[in-house]
């Protein structure tokens, strides 16, 4: 039976009077997974992902990171465990260097020496800016700063990566890395979490997918099993991917194809078009 | 947007409708200054707290007699009794002569003076009538009609649009901070630590936040310019900003005031009530 | 008069610390036209935005050839606030454009007129059709603060729809939005669109690109790559990929499918073509 890596259990939070972010909920994460966080914005994911670093601490219920209590154990103990990067890289970058500003997480965590330089190195080496060293990061462009950042807390080797928000602002080929990227920690053995609303993102990278939407999960399964639950989705206002969409549409018309991304429609035509009668 | 910066942007609209708030800005202002005028003209303790009396009463009546009140509490409070200490005692004034009464301490017997103590109230007085008239106005005037009161008396239209814009920027800025901290701590930041790394955490904070401000400002001027903010002609001003009745009243009031006020000074002096005897100007 | 309500000839621009930024770029945009203009970041999308209102180069300066013409207007020969009354533009993030002076929704949508000094009875008629154009009306009274991202970016359409503008030019204007609000501004688009208005449009959105814009222009590294109806734009996978720019999924589908397993299907561009196109095909309806 795995252990649990983090465990969410029955916690709710607001941020004043009014705004009651979370209502009652629970999660359970293993070491390994690879799960995308989706729902509208003021439903509750960047709050959820918060209170797993620690940065949010619950009113009711609590957050176990590796068997720790949020509330009672510091912040810079749970952060060792679990990564968090911002949506916004001009939130955090602030050396004039990339090399400074990928070694300030180690540094704060008391690495120092040839360790440190280790960590740096390879941190850069994972997301391709190896060489860039010495640039400032401000004369990056946004898609290597949005990486700078990710190698930032990559450095600091926590087994659990929270991304919020990567693929937002970003091009096509900018999401393309991040998606790799987030499959390359996964196979290292990373816990990945991602918060977005890229749809076609979330199919081609999530393995599990969880909907939280007016502070409740509305659905945590399988990313297949959320991607294709019409009702669900339709009630939190979003849209599955469009190769889903089209699957979906087939599968009502008599067809059975479970694609959700295009990879997986091109196999499942390849059987299909292979046993069925003349249409080309 | 989020809850920090939102409350603190809400606190500074008026959301509050009486007859002062319907006053135009311009009869305000010149409240202000017409109050302040005469409490300096004034040297009496009695006549400045009669006018802070009426700033008072007149907040109450817009109901902004929370905040101005708890201004005059921080501000003039303490000092008043720090000037008390200071001036009502031997030595601590050269006109002290009268004394009014006397207290205890250490076995000495120590005297406090009318004179002294008669000062040492009307300065922070005085302030809180300036204070309080220009409070009025602020809380009062909504910011549309603020800013439509500045162009009226000739301020230079981009300037105005930098103070407001600035003031509500305030708000935004204070979210930035906290998410950018929250970044930082996120990558280990520590309050406990000494202050070496105190100092590097100090940039970790400050250049994000500078530089986002920077980039706001510039992508608002932009959006500004591409909405013709630059346009050489007269901007129209969106809110009534003419006289009505109630100013003319309340001008009508404050020139009887005047009247009054003019003939008191002229016939009893400086200070009718207090009979203070050292007036130094200013 | 020229039936084009946009004429770019030869544009080359390069900022001043940032060379050819766009190089050679020509293209012309019909009244009641839709162009939807794609590529990589960096391709210099924003650039060809704020070069058609005069931003470029009356705010940031820098080296200038070619013509851009408006509405029959130079941007050359025109300051950005003339060139306001003709192009409407609209940025990425809907914060960013709040002007900062208004109290409410009616104020900031008025703002824009009121600083091109309007008549206050034209003013008022002007803002509560354009509030109503993007679907805020009720929310005259409620703070620009207090919207959601989609509201606010619908919000700053209406302030620059406001002005009547010959032509409207968002760039990126879902970027930073939720579903519900790429949902919104989408839909206000359409609408727009269906109603004759002449609209340029910045999208990494291509699908929903896909469903309303007439013509596709593609940019990459300043020139333009690809042009054309949307239909020939989109189908041309090779060519998108090729500069790192995703077609429709479906499309994609469609080119593979038709590639390796040797099937002529018709290339789908939306999600409507491809069900009735991959029903026929598998016979089924």
């Amino acid at each position: 039976m795995p252990v649990p890596i983090i465990k969410v259990e029955d916690v709710w939070f607001a941020y004043n009077e009014k705004v009651v972010a979370l209502k009652g909920v629970n999660m359970t994460v293993y070491p390994g997974e690879l799960i995308a966080l989706i729902g509208q914005n003021g439903g509750g994911k960047t709050t959820l992902a918060k209170h797993l670093n620690g940065l949010l601490k619950p009113k009711k219920g609590r957050v176990l990171v590796k068997g720790m209590d949020t509330r009672t154990t510091p912040t810079h103990e749970i952060v060792k465990v679990v990564g968090y990067v911002f949506q916004n890289p001009s939130h955090q970058l602030f050396a004039s260097t990339v090399y400074e500003e990928v070694a300030y997480g180690p540094r704060n965590l008391g690495y120092e020496g040839e360790e440190l330089e280790r960590r740096v190195k390879w941190a850069l080496s994972m997301v391709g800016l190896e060489g860039l060293e010495n640039e400032n990061p401000y004369d990056l462009d946004y898609g290597k700063m949005k990486l700078l950042t990710v190698a930032s807390v990559i450095s600091m080797d926590p087994e659990v990566f929270v991304l919020d928000e990567p693929t937002t602002g970003q091009d096509h080929r900018g999401r393309k890395i991040l998606a790799d990227l987030c499959l390359k920690l996964n196979e290292e053995g990373k816990t990945v979490i991602v918060i977005t609303h890229d749809m076609r993102f979330v199919a081609e990278v999530a393995k599990r997918t969880i909907l939280i939407a007016d502070g409740r999960i509305l659905m945590d399964g399988s990313t297949r099993d959320v991607l294709t639950a019409i009702d669900v989705l339709r009630k939190a206002a979003i849209k599955p991917p469009q190769i889903a969409s089209l699957s979906m549409a087939l599968r009502e018309r008599g067809v059975d194809v479970n694609a959700i991304t295009i990879n997986e429609a091109l196999e499942e035509f390849r059987k299909l078009f292979s046993t069925s009668k003349g249409t080309s | 947007m989020s809850g920090l910066g939102m409350g603190l942007l809400r606190k500074t609209v008026a959301e509050v409708d009486t007859w002062i708030h319907r006053l135009d800005g311009r009869t305000k202002f010149l409240f202000f200054l017409w109050i302040s005028g005469f409490a300096y003209l004034f040297c009496d303790y009695a006549v400045t707290a009669f006018f802070l009396a009426v700033c008072l009463v007149l907040a109450a009546y817009a109901r902004v007699l929370r905040p101005i009140g708890l201004t005059l509490l921080v501000i003039v409070v303490p000092w008043i009794a720090v000037n008390a200490v200071i001036l009502g005692l031997p030595f601590g004034f050269p006109w002290n002569e009268t004394v009014i009464f006397e207290f205890e301490l250490f076995g000495m017997r120590i005297p406090v003076y009318y004179e002294g103590l008669s000062w040492a109230v009307t300065w922070p007085l005085r302030i809180g009538v300036t204070i309080s008239a220009a409070m009025l106005f602020f809380l009062t005037t909504n910011q549309a009609r603020l800013i439509a009161t500045l162009i009226k008396l000739k301020v230079p239209f981009r300037f105005i649009y930098m103070v407001i814009a600035t003031l509500q920027m305030i708000p935004m800025l204070m979210d930035e901070a906290n998410t950018i901290y929250q970044a930082q701590v996120s990558r280990g930041l520590r309050t406990d630590v000494g202050l070496l790394k105190r100092a590097l955490h100090y940039f970790a904070l400050m250049v994000p936040l500078t530089l986002s401000t920077l980039y706001k400002v510039q992508v608002r001027a932009i959006a500004l310019e591409s909405r013709g903010f630059s346009a050489p002609v007269k901007k129209t001003l969106l809110h009534k900003t003419d006289f009505d009745k109630a100013d003319y009243m309340f001008f009508a009031a404050m020139a009887l005031a005047t009247i009054g006020l003019l003939y008191i000074y002229f016939t009893y002096g400086f200070s009718p009530i207090a009979h203070m005897r050292y007036y130094i100007a200013g | 008069m020229s039936e084009y309500i946009v004429e770019v000839e030869n544009l080359t621009y390069s900022y001043p610390r940032k060379s050819n930024v766009l190089v050679d770029v020509s293209f012309k945009v019909r009244k009641g036209e839709v162009l939807g203009i794609i590529g990589p970041n960096g391709a210099g999308k924003s650039t060809l935005c704020k070069a058609l209102n005069g931003l470029v180069p009356h705010f940031y300066g820098g080296r200038f050839s070619g013509r851009v013409v408006v509405a029959g207007m130079n941007t050359l020969e025109h300051t950005v606030a003339e060139l306001a009354t003709k192009v409407g533009l609209v940025f990425q993030d809907p914060e960013e454009q709040l002007s900062g002076f208004s109290l409410t929704v009616y104020e900031e949508v008025a703002f824009g007129l009121s600083m091109l000094g309007f008549p206050p009875e034209e003013i008022d008629a002007r803002v509560r059709e354009a509030i109503e154009k993007v679907g805020l009306k009720g929310l005259e009274n409620r703070s620009p603060f207090e919207l959601s991202g989609g509201q606010t970016q619908r919000l700053a359409i209406a302030t620059v729809l406001a002005i009547k503008p010959e032509v409207l030019v968002l760039d990126e204007p879902t970027a930073q939005l939720d579903p519900i609000g790429k949902f919104e501004v989408f839909s206000v688009i359409k609408k727009l669109a269906d109603e004759g208005s002449t609209i340029i449009v910045v999208e990494h959105e291509i699908e929903e690109l896909a469903t309303f814009a007439d013509n596709i222009l593609m940019l990459n590294e300043g020139r333009i790559v690809a042009q054309g109806p949307a239909r020939n734009v989109l189908s041309m996978v090779e060519e998108l990929k090729k500069y790192g720019v995703n077609p429709p999924s479906v499309t994609e589908l469609t080119y593979l499918i038709n590639k390796e397993l040797g099937a002529k299907l018709d290339v789908p561009i939306t999600l409507e073509e491809a069900i009735k196109i991959y029903s026929e095909a598998l016979g089924v309806m």
